[in-house]
């Protein structure tokens, strides 16, 4: 990669008193590419997010945004804007009076203004509404005021900061489509804060998973869920059986049950402890492939939601194993099983990952 | 045995039907309580309404009412010393009023943004006038002006009022303050505004409604002020309030009766604007205004 | 390299501007330092002043004004000022209770105009109003009339010049520092607590008793002071209701300055007041602590 990133964080730490909410972090962000930063709440991704914006100053390390360090700049000479989780709208201002703030403040003539305010609340759909105030709007109209106002000074880089998670689920997932084409449409650099790693998964090409004031893994969805890195991510992200045991030889000797052949890891030493990890849709129930690692339960749950059936199979006493079943015109009856049978299920050895 | 005591099946009535009957029983109108309230609003306004009652009799007396008559009003306006001293007073509450609230909202955002030693300091200073009785603070504010060899006057009486008066616009203000949302003041930062620009352009105009209210609050309170009008006031020409004192104090002078009534009305009308200002800005009024809750 | 960087904490001081609270905070603060708290210190320290031949102040060390505080004439002002303070007091928290809790139970969507009703008088001019008030309560007036047309009073009962027109002109002055904190605590008082109250102790008294008032007590607690600062500073009902048998520590206090001119004994009475003042407010805010630190718990 040797373009420039939009935004790079050099070993940039955050220390309140005497805890760290950011803790050297090492961040590449490139220009074009919707970024999440992804985690549970206290994870430091809000703290990180505004020290991009100049909000905060790193107590430690530097911010560059297009290869300018501008660590210590406030937040009114950094060419960023913000999409606030409260939207943070003016209510004593008109919607365009909103939207044209940012321009106004900058010196553009007064029929430029006019002009860009009309074009971006067109983009937000907000047209007819220029002369409405704030709190005439419902929740997500006002998100997309603070869309269009921080999106029509055209920033190299937009902050959001939980945007979405004051909508209701259906408004929230028509939103992050419109986000996601809006994204496209003025091919601006979005680094997008969320705890929700559906919407994460959904709308990003490069997610940061962070936890603790650390980037845990960073990489395009796909990546951070087939392979993730560290327990924590393949907890935090989806459902996984988390199996904890000892490595040696190619193989993880379970805790509570057998041992899992997993293939040689020379970057794991002999005898440490580890965990192995198994997404519950990646494991088989029947139409066996030859090279699978095979085992046997017995079921203990069947539950059925819909387009899927998860089984709670218990693969020795004190470990049971969770079996995501698509339900689809495919399947078969007699592939369906209830509690107490004894059944076979298996994976293909590449879905199933030890984690050090 | 269980913990909670169920319903037994036995129970003639339904729970439902008893449940009515609580309400209907707690919201029942209990006589006693609304009795005492009532008479309590008619002491409360009786004083008020003798006053305005006996401004307009014809006669002197304040016990028997002569006839409607218009000449005590009439003498008030014709009363040169009075006039002039109502003129001190408006030019005392107007001073006041723009010194303390210009100073009160700057120390109110201040107080609730600024966390330092310094802060909690200053928190700590601005009580001091809201826990000291007003004779304590006269008395100072005299010694103070005496011993600086500040000869008393309309000024220094306008001081006193100013100091006594920024506590109360801070502490209706604080409360405000510290209701905004600090991401709006951040917004107009990211925006390209400066701090002080992001104070000027966004926090003030979202609390204007509540400095415009506490303002009107403070010129009807200095108005009527008269303690530490009367310890800090020079002869000539005193505030109306110290006038009123004095008149009261040295007999009946139906006059007063007419200034008394005409400044009950005025300062009832500027403490209801008070009140109102918030809900012509839509929001939710009032009584909060008073209390700094 | 990082050695050869500008230090980067110079050049963050304040990059976000915070310094402005505290250029905003400055002038309010040092005006009230200036001229508020610089004058009581004035006071304290010429409460051990002395007087020249004319009798205007002189700075000193003369213990002779805090030792006339002694004087049988000024405890005894002081006892009185006291008991008149913590009277009207417990007579405010008795009308103010049923007042305030009427309105907020039973007011429905009036209350709030109830309560309008309420301040915005006692929040107009207080000389007018307690002169309407002695008005009210004098010889001839309504209040005894009406108590003698039911035989309650006979044709010598008199309210005023008396410690019951003290009394009556100071609760009549500040009730309304009884009825907001009250109000509000009532307010507040989620009407299920009653209902569950009902349930768990039946009778309304008995919920009162062991409901309803502890759950406003700091309601009360903050109103008794709201009262008690200024009932025990007045000197206009004292003057207007009581005449010269009754007078209070702010009666002497203006005496000293106006009448007496006897300036360091004013002062130290002023700081005798100020103590006592001192006293009430810390014991407030030592329950107030103990009963957060309970609820807390």
């Amino acid at each position: 990669m040797d373009a420039t990133p939009a935004v790079r964080l050099d070993g940039v730490s955050k220390q309140f008193a005497d805890s760290y909410a950011v803790h050297r972090l090492d961040l590449d962000i490139e220009a074009g590419h919707f970024y999440s930063l992804l985690g549970p709440s206290g994870c430091g991704k809000t703290t990180t997010l505004r020290m991009i914006g100049g909000f905060s100053d790193p107590t430690e390390g530097s911010v560059l945004l297009a290869g300018e360090d501008v660590t210590g700049l406030p937040p009114n000479r950094r060419n960023v804007n913000t999409v606030f989780q409260s939207y943070a709208l003016f209510d004593h201002l008109s919607i365009a009076d909103n939207v044209g703030f940012g321009l106004k403040r900058r010196g553009v003539a007064r029929a430029e203004i006019r002009q860009r305010v009309g074009e971006m609340l067109e983009l937000v759909q907000l047209a007819g509404f220029a002369d409405r105030r704030p709190r005439t709007l419902s929740g997500g109209q006002r998100q997309r005021v603070a869309l269009a106002r921080a999106l029509v000074n055209r920033p190299a880089v937009l902050l959001l900061d939980e945007p979405l998670a004051a909508l209701d689920l259906k408004l929230r997932r028509q939103m992050q489509v419109e986000l996601k084409q809006i994204q496209r449409e003025v091919g601006i650099t979005f680094v997008f804060v969320t705890h929700d790693q559906d919407e994460a998964l959904t709308m990003s090409d490069r997610i940061a998973v962070m936890n603790e004031g650390r980037i845990e893994q960073c990489g395009t969805p796909e990546d951070i869920y087939e392979h993730p890195a560290t327990r924590f991510v393949a907890s935090f992200m989806g459902t996984s059986n988390l199996m904890t045991g000892t490595y040696r030889d190619g193989e993880v000797a379970l805790e509570k049950g057998p041992a899992l052949p997993v293939g040689t890891r020379s970057d794991i030493a002999d005898g440490s402890a580890v965990s192995v990890s198994v997404r519950p849709e990646k494991i088989w129930l029947s139409d066996f492939e030859p090279g699978m690692s095979m085992l046997s339960g017995v079921i203990r749950e069947t539950v059925y939601s819909g387009p899927t059936t998860t089984y709670l199979i218990e693969l020795a006493p004190g470990l049971t194993l969770s079996v995501l079943e698509q339900n689809t015109a495919r399947a078969r009856m007699e592939d369906r099983w209830s509690g107490g049978e004894t059944v076979e299920f298996g994976w293909r050895p590449e879905h199933c990952l030890v984690l050090a | 045995m269980t913990l909670v005591r169920m319903p037994s099946a036995t129970a003639p009535a339904s729970p439902t039907s008893r449940t009515r009957a609580r309400r209907a029983r707690a919201h029942r109108r209990p006589r006693v309580l609304i009795a005492v309230t009532g008479l309590f609003f008619a002491l409360l306004y009786l004083p008020i309404a003798v006053v305005a009652l006996f401004s307009f009799n014809s006669q002197k007396s304040l016990t028997v009412f002569d006839g409607f008559s218009l000449r005590w009003y009439r003498a008030f306006v014709h009363d040169d010393v009075l006039i002039a001293s109502l003129g001190t007073s408006l030019r005392i509450s107007l001073v006041a009023m723009a010194g303390s609230v210009i100073l009160g909202v700057a120390l109110a955002l201040g107080l609730v943004r600024c966390r330092t030693r310094l802060g909690s300091l200053a928190g700590l200073v601005m009580l001091v006038p809201l826990i000291t009785p007003e004779i304590v603070t006269g008395v100072a504010s005299m010694l103070l002006f005496k011993g600086l060899g500040v000869p008393l006057s309309t000024a220094t009486v306008m001081l006193a009022e100013i100091t006594f008066s920024i506590s109360y616009v801070t502490v209706i203000l604080r409360s405000r303050v510290a209701a905004l949302n600090p991401e709006v003041e951040e917004a107009a930062m990211d925006l390209g505004a400066t701090r002080w620009q992001a104070v000027r352009l966004v926090t003030l105009p979202a609390l204007l409604p509540a400095v415009l209210a506490s303002a009107v609050l403070i010129f009807a309170l200095v108005f009527d002020d008269f303690v530490l009008a009367y310890f800090t006031t020079g002869v000539d020409p005193q505030p109306l309030s110290v006038r009123i004192y004095s008149a009261i104090r040295f007999g009946v002078q139906p006059t007063i009766n007419a200034v008394g009534t005409l400044m009950l009305a005025g300062s009832i009308a500027l403490i209801a604007l008070a009140l109102f200002i918030p809900r012509l800005f839509g929001r939710r009024g009032g009584l909060d205004i008073l209390s700094g809750k | 390299m990082a050695l050869l960087r500008p230090s980067s904490r110079t050049r963050r001081r304040d990059a976000n501007g915070t310094r402005i609270w505290t250029w905003l905070m400055l002038p309010g603060t040092l005006w009230m330092t200036g001229f508020l708290i610089a004058s009581l210190v004035l006071v304290a320290v010429l409460a051990v002043g002395t007087t020249d031949e004319l009798g205007n102040p002189r700075f000193g060390f003369d213990l002779a004004g805090i030792r006339a505080l002694a004087d049988p004439a000024y405890t005894e002002v002081l006892a009185r000022s006291l008991g008149y303070a913590l009277l009207t007091c417990v007579i405010c928290l008795l009308i103010a209770y049923p007042v305030a809790y009427t309105i907020a139970l039973y007011g429905g969507r009036y209350k709030h105009a109830l309560i309008a009703a309420i301040v915005v008088p006692f929040f107009a001019n207080y000389l007018v109003r307690m002169y309407g008030w002695s008005v009210v309560l004098s010889d001839d007036g309504p209040v005894l009339s009406a108590l003698r047309a039911i035989g309650l009073a006979d044709a010598g009962t008199r309210i005023l010049n008396s410690g019951f027109g003290v009394v009556a002109g100071l609760v009549y002055g500040f009730v309304v520092f009884m009825i907001i904190p009250l109000y509000a605590a009532l307010e507040r008082l989620d009407v299920s607590l009653i209902e569950a109250g009902r349930d768990l102790y039946g009778g309304p008294v008995r919920t009162f008793f062991f409901v309803t008032l502890p759950a406003t007590r700091q309601g009360a607690a903050a109103g008794l002071v709201l009262v008690f600062l200024p009932a025990m500073g007045d000197f206009v009902s004292a003057q207007l209701m009581g005449g010269p048998d009754q007078i209070m520590i702010g009666n002497l206090i203006q005496d000293k300055f106006f009448q007496g001119q006897n300036w360091p004994l004013g002062s130290a009475l002023t700081m005798l007041l100020m103590l006592v003042l001192l006293v009430g407010m810390l014991g407030y805010l030592r329950r107030t602590r103990k009963d957060e630190a309970e609820a807390l718990r």
